[in-house]
């Protein structure tokens, strides 16, 4: 016990004495991590923006509760006979939360604050043009039951049809940035051993074991990841703060729930240790001859 | 205590450094190597250090035979032999209760006990009054003191030292090679490599000569010449 206290203390006297090199590789792991993060968040706001549409709806007119499904059924035949729709349905305040829940099945904590009767109904309206969509718009406005008017954009066309890219690119990006997070810490304790072989030399001939003087170098490795990840994820916050004040009520909404951001930072901080890790072994991994 | 049987040493390119070396240590005795620069002494002592493997032939240190120690018991080998070179090799970053207790915490032992054995191991050696200074602080026979003080704190059987006065002036000298003598006295047993010649006269202990390698002279309570020319 004694003995790791020790070893803690080394670690950190060595970080401190090698604190530029240890600022730099800091600041490059925080770079690698937060394009990582940055990548997880972005894709979860595209999932989040793009569920809602299922194939083939073009236009989703969120109603007022006001007349309860008789007056939302008459909407709906209206709406039925405008010529430029293909093809609508309703989605009562039920189908609302199950989609909800869908939606956010992997966020419970944001899931759990809302309930059916807080969901609009709403009539998805498939068109036979969805250039036509500003026609459907104009017939509706002031309408009594019209809550909200959501349109297919291009926008979100786009965004859908990127996101299995976007997805393997953010995938991408994690795992090269990841890497070279690793190959970072490794070189910097390569480094950090050449610049202490003499002291190293000198602890073998005092009788230090292997794992005497590897310990606090992975120690070291690993303060430099976790340092890293920290930063990244404050970063990631940071953003993700200033993106929650853009207002939600217009089409894309820019929160993703705290949750994923909790379990999220977690996941890149111990990836940031981890790669601290495995990093300050594989940089120790050529020296251990006695 | 310290036994070596029919040792030779080939360095890589070929350089014969030690060859058809044979002695026996008995534990408490003192003894010096000594012989012209390039003799051989700095090898022999590496080799019962297992810093360097013998080519042929076996030394035992402490009863094990060493040249058969799997790497991973070095380490132990090295906590029973405490060492002392000419360059004193301590940490520069650590004062000099730090480098001396450094040869304790390497061996798991408790912060209590490090701190206790430090203070008697520099009150032995002189240095009770300099302990937070850093090496770069303190006079060559100083430091030389705090490697002493290292090399005996945790109380191994056996001392090896490689010209420990070789960097420092005679008067100085004496006052290190007072301080070997009292660890011998407490039943350490000292070998000594060293080329300086007043040193083994005045201490009259056994001594073993190298020569290119070769045991040429060993003779117990002797100068740094032969003392039995007829
Ligand atoms: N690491 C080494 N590689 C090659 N040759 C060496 C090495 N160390 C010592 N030697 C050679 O071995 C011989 C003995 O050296 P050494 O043991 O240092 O002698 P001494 O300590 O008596 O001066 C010398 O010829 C020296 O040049
Ligand atoms: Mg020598």
């Amino acid at each position: 016990m004694s003995t790791l206290l020790f070893l803690i203390g080394e670690a950190f006297v060595n970080l401190r004495r090698n604190a530029l090199v240890a600022t730099g590789a800091v600041l490059a792991v925080f770079v690698s991590l937060a394009l990582a993060f940055g990548a997880l968040v972005f894709n979860e706001l595209v999932r989040v923006n793009t569920l809602q549409w299922q194939e083939g709806d073009h236009l989703i007119i969120f109603l007022k509760d006001e007349g309860g499904p008789v007056a939302h059924s008459e909407l709906l035949e209206q709406i039925n006979d405008y010529p430029e729709v293909k093809n609508a349905w309703y989605m009562d305040k039920a189908g609302a939360y199950q989609e909800f829940l869908e939606i956010y099945s992997d966020q419970p904590a944001l899931a759990a604050t809302v309930t059916a009767a807080d969901l609009p109904a709403s009539i998805r309206v498939e068109l036979d043009d969805i250039s036509t969509y500003q026609e459907v718009q104009f017939r509706l406005v002031g309408h009594p039951l019209l809550r909200r008017l959501s349109v297919f954009s291009e926008g979100i066309e786009r965004l859908l049809s990127l996101t299995g890219v976007l997805n393997s690119i953010g995938i991408g990006l994690v795992v090269l940035m990841g890497a070279s997070a690793v190959v970072l810490i490794a070189n910097t304790i390569r480094m950090a051993i050449y610049a202490r072989r003499e002291e190293i030399a000198i602890m073998k001939l005092v009788g230090a074991g292997n794992w005497f003087i590897r310990v606090p170098f992975i120690i070291e490795g690993a303060t430099v990841g976790l340092l890293g990840g920290g930063l990244a994820a404050a970063a990631v916050f940071a953003s993700h703060n200033l993106l929650e004040r853009i207002p939600t009520d217009i089409l894309i909404r820019f929160q993703v729930d705290p949750g994923f951001l909790l379990s999220r930072t977690i996941l890149i901080l111990a990836f940031g240790g981890l790669a601290g890790f495995i990093g300050s072994s594989l940089g120790l991994r050529r020296f251990l001859r006695v | 205590m310290i036994r070596l049987h029919n040792v030779a040493k080939v360095y890589d390119g070929g350089v014969v450094a030690v060859q058809e070396v044979s002695m026996d240590v008995r534990k408490g005795e003192f003894v010096f190597l000594v012989g012209p620069s390039g003799s051989g002494k700095s090898t022999l002592i590496r080799m019962c250090l297992r810093e360097e493997k013998v080519t042929r032939g076996k030394i035992w240190v402490a009863g094990k035979d060493i040249t058969k120690l799997p790497t991973w018991r070095v380490p132990y080998l090295r906590r029973t032999v405490g060492t002392v070179f000419q360059d004193f090799k301590l940490l520069p970053n650590k004062t000099v209760a730090e480098n001396v207790a450094f040869a304790l915490k390497v061996t798991g032992c408790p912060r209590s006990i490090v701190r206790r054995q430090v203070n008697t191991v520099l009150e032995l050696v002189g240095l009770s009054a300099k302990t937070d200074r850093y090496p770069r602080q303190l006079s060559g026979g100083e430091q030389q003191r705090v490697s002493i003080a290292r090399a005996f704190v945790n109380r191994p059987p056996i001392l090896l030292a490689d010209e420990p006065t070789g960097n420092l002036d005679p008067a100085t000298s004496v006052g290190i090679m007072r301080l070997l003598d009292r660890i011998n006295r407490t039943g350490t047993t000292v070998m000594m490599a060293t080329h300086d010649f007043a040193i083994v006269d005045a201490m009259r202990r056994r001594v073993v000569q190298l020569d290119r390698g070769r045991v040429v002279r060993d003779q117990g309570e002797s100068g740094y010449e032969s003392s039995d020319e007829s």
